[in-house]
């Protein structure tokens, strides 16, 4: 090349910084201390000039650069935990770059790996899916010519409480939230989290009620307060956030199952008018008639009700009742709040 | 896709380690070849690259050089990592990474479309075994249900041919249309056609639920429709005639928001309501869409949207004539 710059670490180049950190390590066969890490690392040492090694704001950014790596899937761990924190070594699990044997995808199946990671909406899970992608296509696959296109089936995550949920699952960590019942009832909720489950578009979270002592299902969007990750003393001074052993995944199943069974068993029928948009929603093309009767099956009769109300001057509820109750009173709330 | 403008710290952390995984199996290999694979820009790859030569590390005192890339070969368009000291391969996935794909990959298999495709439950396999922690099941996915139609537009699509069909509108109004079918949006259970309407002169969003009596044409895609580039996700796509209406939800309405593009920030303004602006285009549409989140989301402005929305609550209930009151006797 023409003119050779020297390099200089790019104190906001973040990753270059962990890129360096991942280099180090994986040269160590021992482990590095932090302190040995500060001194390795261009971004560390740079900041050591102006500080030193009890500084708070260099200590965050590296135990902030640890668990970039954790998340990012690469095992940081230290073959001694017991030691000192000083004396810690820092290595990288030799697995971490070792792909099972016939990890092997044709062009097809990277294709669908591909829509798979388009299918989330949201940034943050986008990014996870994009980034597992970037390192399938590493392996070196050409996706194939596709005939895949002209599909876009995607999945959106309104609820703020869907991420710190889905951490909290990974990590088995108790959570508390306050939860919003359809009656306007609001209460504190203590939960052991298991699986965080899509039907039909609404985000339900499968779980261990601590106060109930029962499996509880939970609709996201009912949740109305910050997601909190539940703490307890370990002493007069120290707390440690509280964890759960994993659930038995046949017992996750059962409750998966229930649900299922329970909708299933909840029927309500609707009078439709002939050729209204309900008409067409509930396909009753064939039907003789003015109007037409159809029955349903639902989880939740406020969702129904929630669902229903675009078809509202098209249908008559038949039954149960109370749905019609429902729907009213929806419509009486919207009266109510924009009199 | 990645994309390089929505590429973070993280993002670029992740595609040095997967590029020398990539670069590590090929002897050498062209510039352009390389952003292909990635979706990347060639410029963007040699800024990569660049950080890979740069790249140092202090080693018991001595400063150690991993990689190299040769220099004179890249002035040429040629890409040749000749030196990879401590990085064979790609990193295997990380527990989100798997989880994030595993989940949308359970997605498609509940989709009729997929149902059948034995490479999905292979891939889920997959994907757990190249997790570097195994795969805890975080997220599920129930299977969705059938729409009738989705695969005739599958396949004009797939075909570039026209399609007409009967369509009711959102006023209830039956029309017989052609529609230049581009993309199925299937979003929460709902399934959408995408599509370039010849007498509109633009794409328009069809539900596929309120289609009947679909035919393919013999008549190919326009040149207009052809020429159509990257389509929005966002169901509503705002349009210049478009009024601005400030709403305000609560946890249960959240879905409002994110399905309309809100043109000012959304502001939290107290025990998780949120106040934002959305354009509605038809304005005698915002009944329907208000009063389906029954007292969750609330118009605040203008006067005449909240009218509209009160006047469909009351029509609903019967207790007032709306614009297109069409209830059972």
């Amino acid at each position: 090349m023409a003119k050779e710059e020297p390099w200089k670490p790019a104190k906001t180049d973040k990753s270059e910084r962990l890129f360096q950190l991942t280099c180090v390590l994986l040269y160590s066969e021992r482990g590095l201390t932090k302190r040995e890490l500060f001194h390795s690392v261009d971004s560390y040492r740079t900041d050591l000039q102006t500080s030193n090694e009890d500084d708070f704001a260099l200590n965050k950014k590296f135990e902030r650069d640890k668990s970039d790596l954790r998340d990012m899937g690469i095992q940081v761990s230290n073959p001694d935990p017991k030691s000192d924190p000083d004396d810690m070594r820092y290595t990288i699990a030799a697995d971490t770059f070792t792909w099972p044997e016939d990890i092997e995808f044709n062009a097809q199946q990277l294709q669908l790996l591909n829509l798979a990671a388009q299918v989330w909406a949201q940034a943050s899970l986008s990014s996870d899916a994009n980034r597992g992608l970037v390192r399938l296509r590493g392996l070196g696959i050409e996706p194939a010519a596709t005939d895949l296109i002209g599909f876009a089936p995607r999945l959106r995550t309104h609820e703020p409480s869907f991420l710190p949920l889905s951490q909290a699952i990974e990590e088995r960590i108790e959570v508390s939230f306050d939860y919003r019942k359809p009656n306007g009832e609001t209460a504190k909720r203590h939960i052991q989290p298991w699986l965080l489950r899509n039907i039909d578009g609404q985000w339900l979270l499968v779980s261990w009620d601590k106060d109930q002592k029962a499996v509880r299902n939970f609709l996201l969007k009912r949740v109305v307060s910050k997601v909190v990750f539940r703490t307890e003393f370990v002493n007069e001074k120290e707390s440690e956030i509280i964890h759960f052993a994993a659930p038995d995944q046949a017992i996750v199943a059962d409750a998966i199952r229930d649900l299922e069974e329970h909708s299933a068993r909840q029927v309500a029928t609707l009078r439709v008018k002939k050729d209204s948009q309900a008409w067409f929603h509930f396909h009753l093309e064939d039907q003789a008639g003015d109007t037409a009767d159809v029955s349903m099956s639902y989880m939740d009769i406020h969702l129904l009700a929630e669902e229903l109300s675009e078809y509202a001057m098209d249908i008559k509820v038949l039954g149960p009742s109370e749905l019609d109750k429902v729907i009213r009173a929806r419509f009486e709330a919207v009266a109510n709040a924009h009199a | 896709m990645p994309k390089i403008k929505g590429f973070n710290g993280e993002d670029r952390y992740n595609f040095l380690l997967a590029l020398v995984g990539y670069l590590g199996h090929r002897d050498e290999v062209a510039l352009t070849e390389v952003a292909d694979h990635f979706n990347l820009e060639a410029e963007y790859v040699v800024k990569a690259l660049k950080s890979l030569n740069d790249a140092t590390a202090q080693v018991a005192g001595f400063e150690q050089w991993p990689f190299y890339v040769d220099v004179d070969l890249l002035e040429d368009g040629i890409v040749s990592l000749t030196t990879a000291e401590v990085i064979d391969d790609v990193p295997r996935l990380s527990t989100r990474q798997a989880a994030a794909i595993s989940a949308g990959l359970s997605y498609l298999a509940g989709i009729p479309e997929f149902a059948a495709n034995a490479d999905v439950n292979f891939l889920i396999e997959k994907i757990a075994a190249g997790s570097s922690r195994g795969l805890a099941e975080v997220i599920s996915i129930a299977p969705g249900s059938v729409e009738a139609g989705a695969d005739l537009l599958r396949l004009a699509i797939l075909q570039g041919k026209a399609v007409s069909c009967e369509y009711i509108n959102r006023k209830g109004e039956k029309s017989v249309r052609e529609i230049e079918p581009l993309r199925i949006d299937l979003t929460a259970g709902v399934w959408y056609l995408r599509g370039y309407c010849p007498i509109n002169h633009g794409v328009r969003n069809f539900l596929i639920e309120h289609m009947r009596a679909i035919q393919i044409l013999d008549r190919d895609l326009s040149t207009e429709a052809t020429q159509v580039g990257e389509i929005e996700d966002a169901t509503y796509v705002a349009d210049v005639t478009d009024t601005a209406v400030t709403v305000e939800v609560t946890p249960e309405a959240y879905r409002l928001i994110t399905e309309f593009q809100t043109v000012s920030e959304p502001k939290d303004i107290g025990s998780g309501t949120i106040r934002t602006e959305i354009m509605v285009g038809h304005l005698p549409n915002i009944g329907r869409l208000i009063a389906k989140y029954g007292g969750a989301a609330r118009v605040i402005a203008p006067a005449e949207a909240r009218d509209f929305v009160r006047k469909y609550a009351l029509a609903a209930l019967g207790e007032a004539e709306s614009s297109d009151s069409r209830e059972i006797e």
